[in-house]
């Protein structure tokens, strides 16, 4: 995997690397579909995108199976939505500062969870990915309860619109694409996926795998807020539904299937992801039966992904 | 008092469910090393076939409950190839991985076979609760109480004494050598798988009665259900048993004497204080190795 992921000399710069696909696909997206409806789904594909970005981190190259990125996502909504809704900061700043939260939220989480071994990661991460879930419809004097979250501002006066929205949501996640190809090809990002591929081998190399593993977290944990606050500001309306086990599951579904560790891997998992979506507003209980099945058959047929045949792209 | 009395009653009432859920957990763990994300799935299953043989047949109550345990041990039959065959794959992080994508078209699946509906379940004793000092005892927890102390009893014998128990437990601490002395993985996936799908069936059938059941009844249960035997020991099954009944004691207090909203995130509050503090559950020696 390491020689296909760094290739050196003349073949290098013939391959696409993630970003510019990333680009590429973003400008073509709202250019062929042009509609309202088409630009909130194309928008719900940023979203998705730049969630799995993050999840690729930790899940991808780190090799630890998050299942708490769906409740940082929702952190992440809150945050921004309850900032801007209840407080009076200004929805520019409201939107920044979810991100951070997330990080810090995500550093104790990760500080506490990141000793445990793989499975007990995951089932941690699935504990206190509940919790926040929890949190979120039962403090109803904070979040609005399962009501959801009302009053949420636009972004910005001037700069309204679903066609507005999704120039945001494309910039941040081409901006997120190209950081994550950056600490891929980073020596940070070479030590986390000698990490994930053997952590005494890596070790013995002098890698600092708890420093490490936070760093992996905590920055998918960033991700997942940016996109939480682009989700709140978005639909100006916040409810915890969204965030649950079954969203924590689909999202690592949407990553392995797209093809964990791997460049295109959280591209083509959003793609997947926002088809399902669509799919399941209009077959309410086939989306989870496709999703499962989907999941059950290809976690063991292809541990690597479906994005081995996009292999070119670096 | 009276609501001491009554705090510890609904506790032990649930937690006996959970003790049998993590029980359940605790044999697939036995027997694969793998975190078994269906478990939670064969106690819904349990619980609306019962209701639904009940519903429309209105057999004797026993003939419904062998029905659910039927479905149970069917479904843990299917569980097992489908989890590990596909890769012939022995890694119980992919097992693990592979219920998780079970479990969701399992749910998914009871969704649109009964179209949202809910299967109630008669009491097993009468619907008259008993009396006992002022606070009123179900005479289904009693009957859930039991249920759960013969299994763990039972099963821990099953894999001390027999000889079937042991093969099971030495596939478990070491895949490669138990194949290398003739024992094939299917046969221990399939056993393992079976007994857990029977086991929720039995905790679906008991919880049936008391809450009524619908597809997605099961999640949260199963999940609830790993708190508690993590919280006694993965594999430990008097540690599931105990973890169980303390998980559903500390439910209900934080219900009773504290908010009712709160009382679902206990569960895994706690599973977060024991993987931090103790990852190897309240009862486990110094000399055991989490295999």
């Amino acid at each position: 995997m390491a020689a296909r992921d760094v290739p050196t000399g003349r073949l290098r710069s013939l391959r696409p690397s993630a970003p510019l696909v990333t680009g590429v696909l973003l400008v073509a997206m709202p250019l062929v579909f042009i509609s309202d409806f088409a630009h909130t789904v194309e928008e719900q594909f940023c979203v998705m995108l730049i969630l799995l970005t993050g999840l690729n981190f930790i899940n991808g190259h780190a090799r630890m199976i998050s299942l708490a990125q769906a409740g940082f996502y929702g952190l992440g909504a809150y945050t921004a939505g309850i900032l801007a809704a209840r407080s009076g900061l200004p929805p520019a700043l409201a939107f920044s500062c979810a991100p951070v939260v997330v990080t810090v939220v995500a550093l104790v989480i990760g500080a506490a969870s990141l000793r445990l071994r793989a499975t007990y990661f995951t089932m941690a991460t699935l504990g206190a990915g509940y919790v926040l879930y929890v949190l979120f419809g039962r403090m109803t004097w904070l979040t609005g309860g399962p009501n959801g979250l009302l009053g949420i501002p636009p972004l910005s006066e001037s700069f309204g619109g679903t066609t507005a929205m999704y120039v945001i949501a494309a910039a941040l996640a081409l901006l997120g694409t190209v950081v994550a190809h950056n600490v891929a090809h980073s020596r940070t990002g070479r030590a986390l996926r000698a990490l994930g591929a053997s952590e005494p081998a890596a070790a013995a190399s002098g890698v600092r795998a708890l420093r490490l593993r936070l760093f992996a977290f905590a920055l998918s944990g960033c991700y997942a807020g940016v996109a939480g606050a682009l989700q709140a500001f978005n639909d100006t309306f916040v409810s915890p539904s969204p965030f649950g086990f079954f969203t924590a599951v689909l999202l690592v579904v949407g990553l392995t299937v797209g093809g964990a560790g791997r460049p295109a891997g959280p591209l083509a998992g959003a793609a997947l992801l926002t088809a399902l979506d669509q799919l399941g507003t209009d077959y309410a209980g086939y989306e989870s039966l496709i999703a499962g099945v989907v999941f059950l058959v290809a976690v063991q047929a292809f541990p690597d992904g479906v994005s081995r045949w996009l292999g070119r792209v670096r | 008092m009276s609501l001491l009395l009554q705090v510890v009653s609904a506790g032990l009432s649930v937690g006996a469910v959970y003790a049998l859920v993590a029980v359940g957990f605790g044999v697939v763990a036995n027997g694969t090393g793998a975190v078994n994300f269906v478990q939670g799935e064969f106690v819904m299953l349990g619980g609306i076939v019962a209701g639904a043989v009940d519903e429309r047949w209105h057999p004797p109550l026993p003939v419904s409950v062998l029905a659910a345990l039927l479905a149970g041990a069917v479904a843990g039959l299917l569980t097992a190839p489908a989890v590990t065959r596909f890769s012939r794959n022995r890694n119980p992080e992919l097992i693990t991985l592979a219920t998780v994508g079970l479990a969701v078209a399992l749910k998914a699946a009871v969704l649109l076979a009964t179209d949202r509906g809910t299967y109630p379940l008669p009491h097993f004793f009468g619907e008259r609760p008993l009396r006992v000092a002022g606070a009123t005892v179900d005479t289904q927890t009693l009957w859930n109480l039991a249920v759960a102390v013969v299994v763990a009893v039972a099963l821990s014998a099953f894999f001390r004494r027999t000889r079937r128990g042991t093969i099971l437990r030495a596939a478990a601490d070491d895949a490669e050598m138990a194949t290398a002395f003739g024992v094939s993985f299917g046969s221990t996936a399939r056993w393992v798988f079976v007994l857990a799908g029977a086991l929720g069936a039995l905790a679906g059938v008991g919880l049936a009665p008391l809450s009524v059941m619908s597809y997605d009844s099961g999640t949260l249960l199963g999940l609830k259900g790993f708190a508690a035997a993590m919280l006694g020991g993965l594999g430990n099954l008097y540690g599931a048993l105990v973890g169980g009944l303390l998980l559903g004691l500390a439910e209900t207090a934080v219900a009773g004497y504290g908010s009712a909203g709160y009382g679902d995130a206990v569960a895994f509050v706690i599973l977060l204080l024991v993987l931090f503090t103790r990852p190897t559950g309240l009862f486990a020696r110094r000399s055991v190795s989490r295999v």
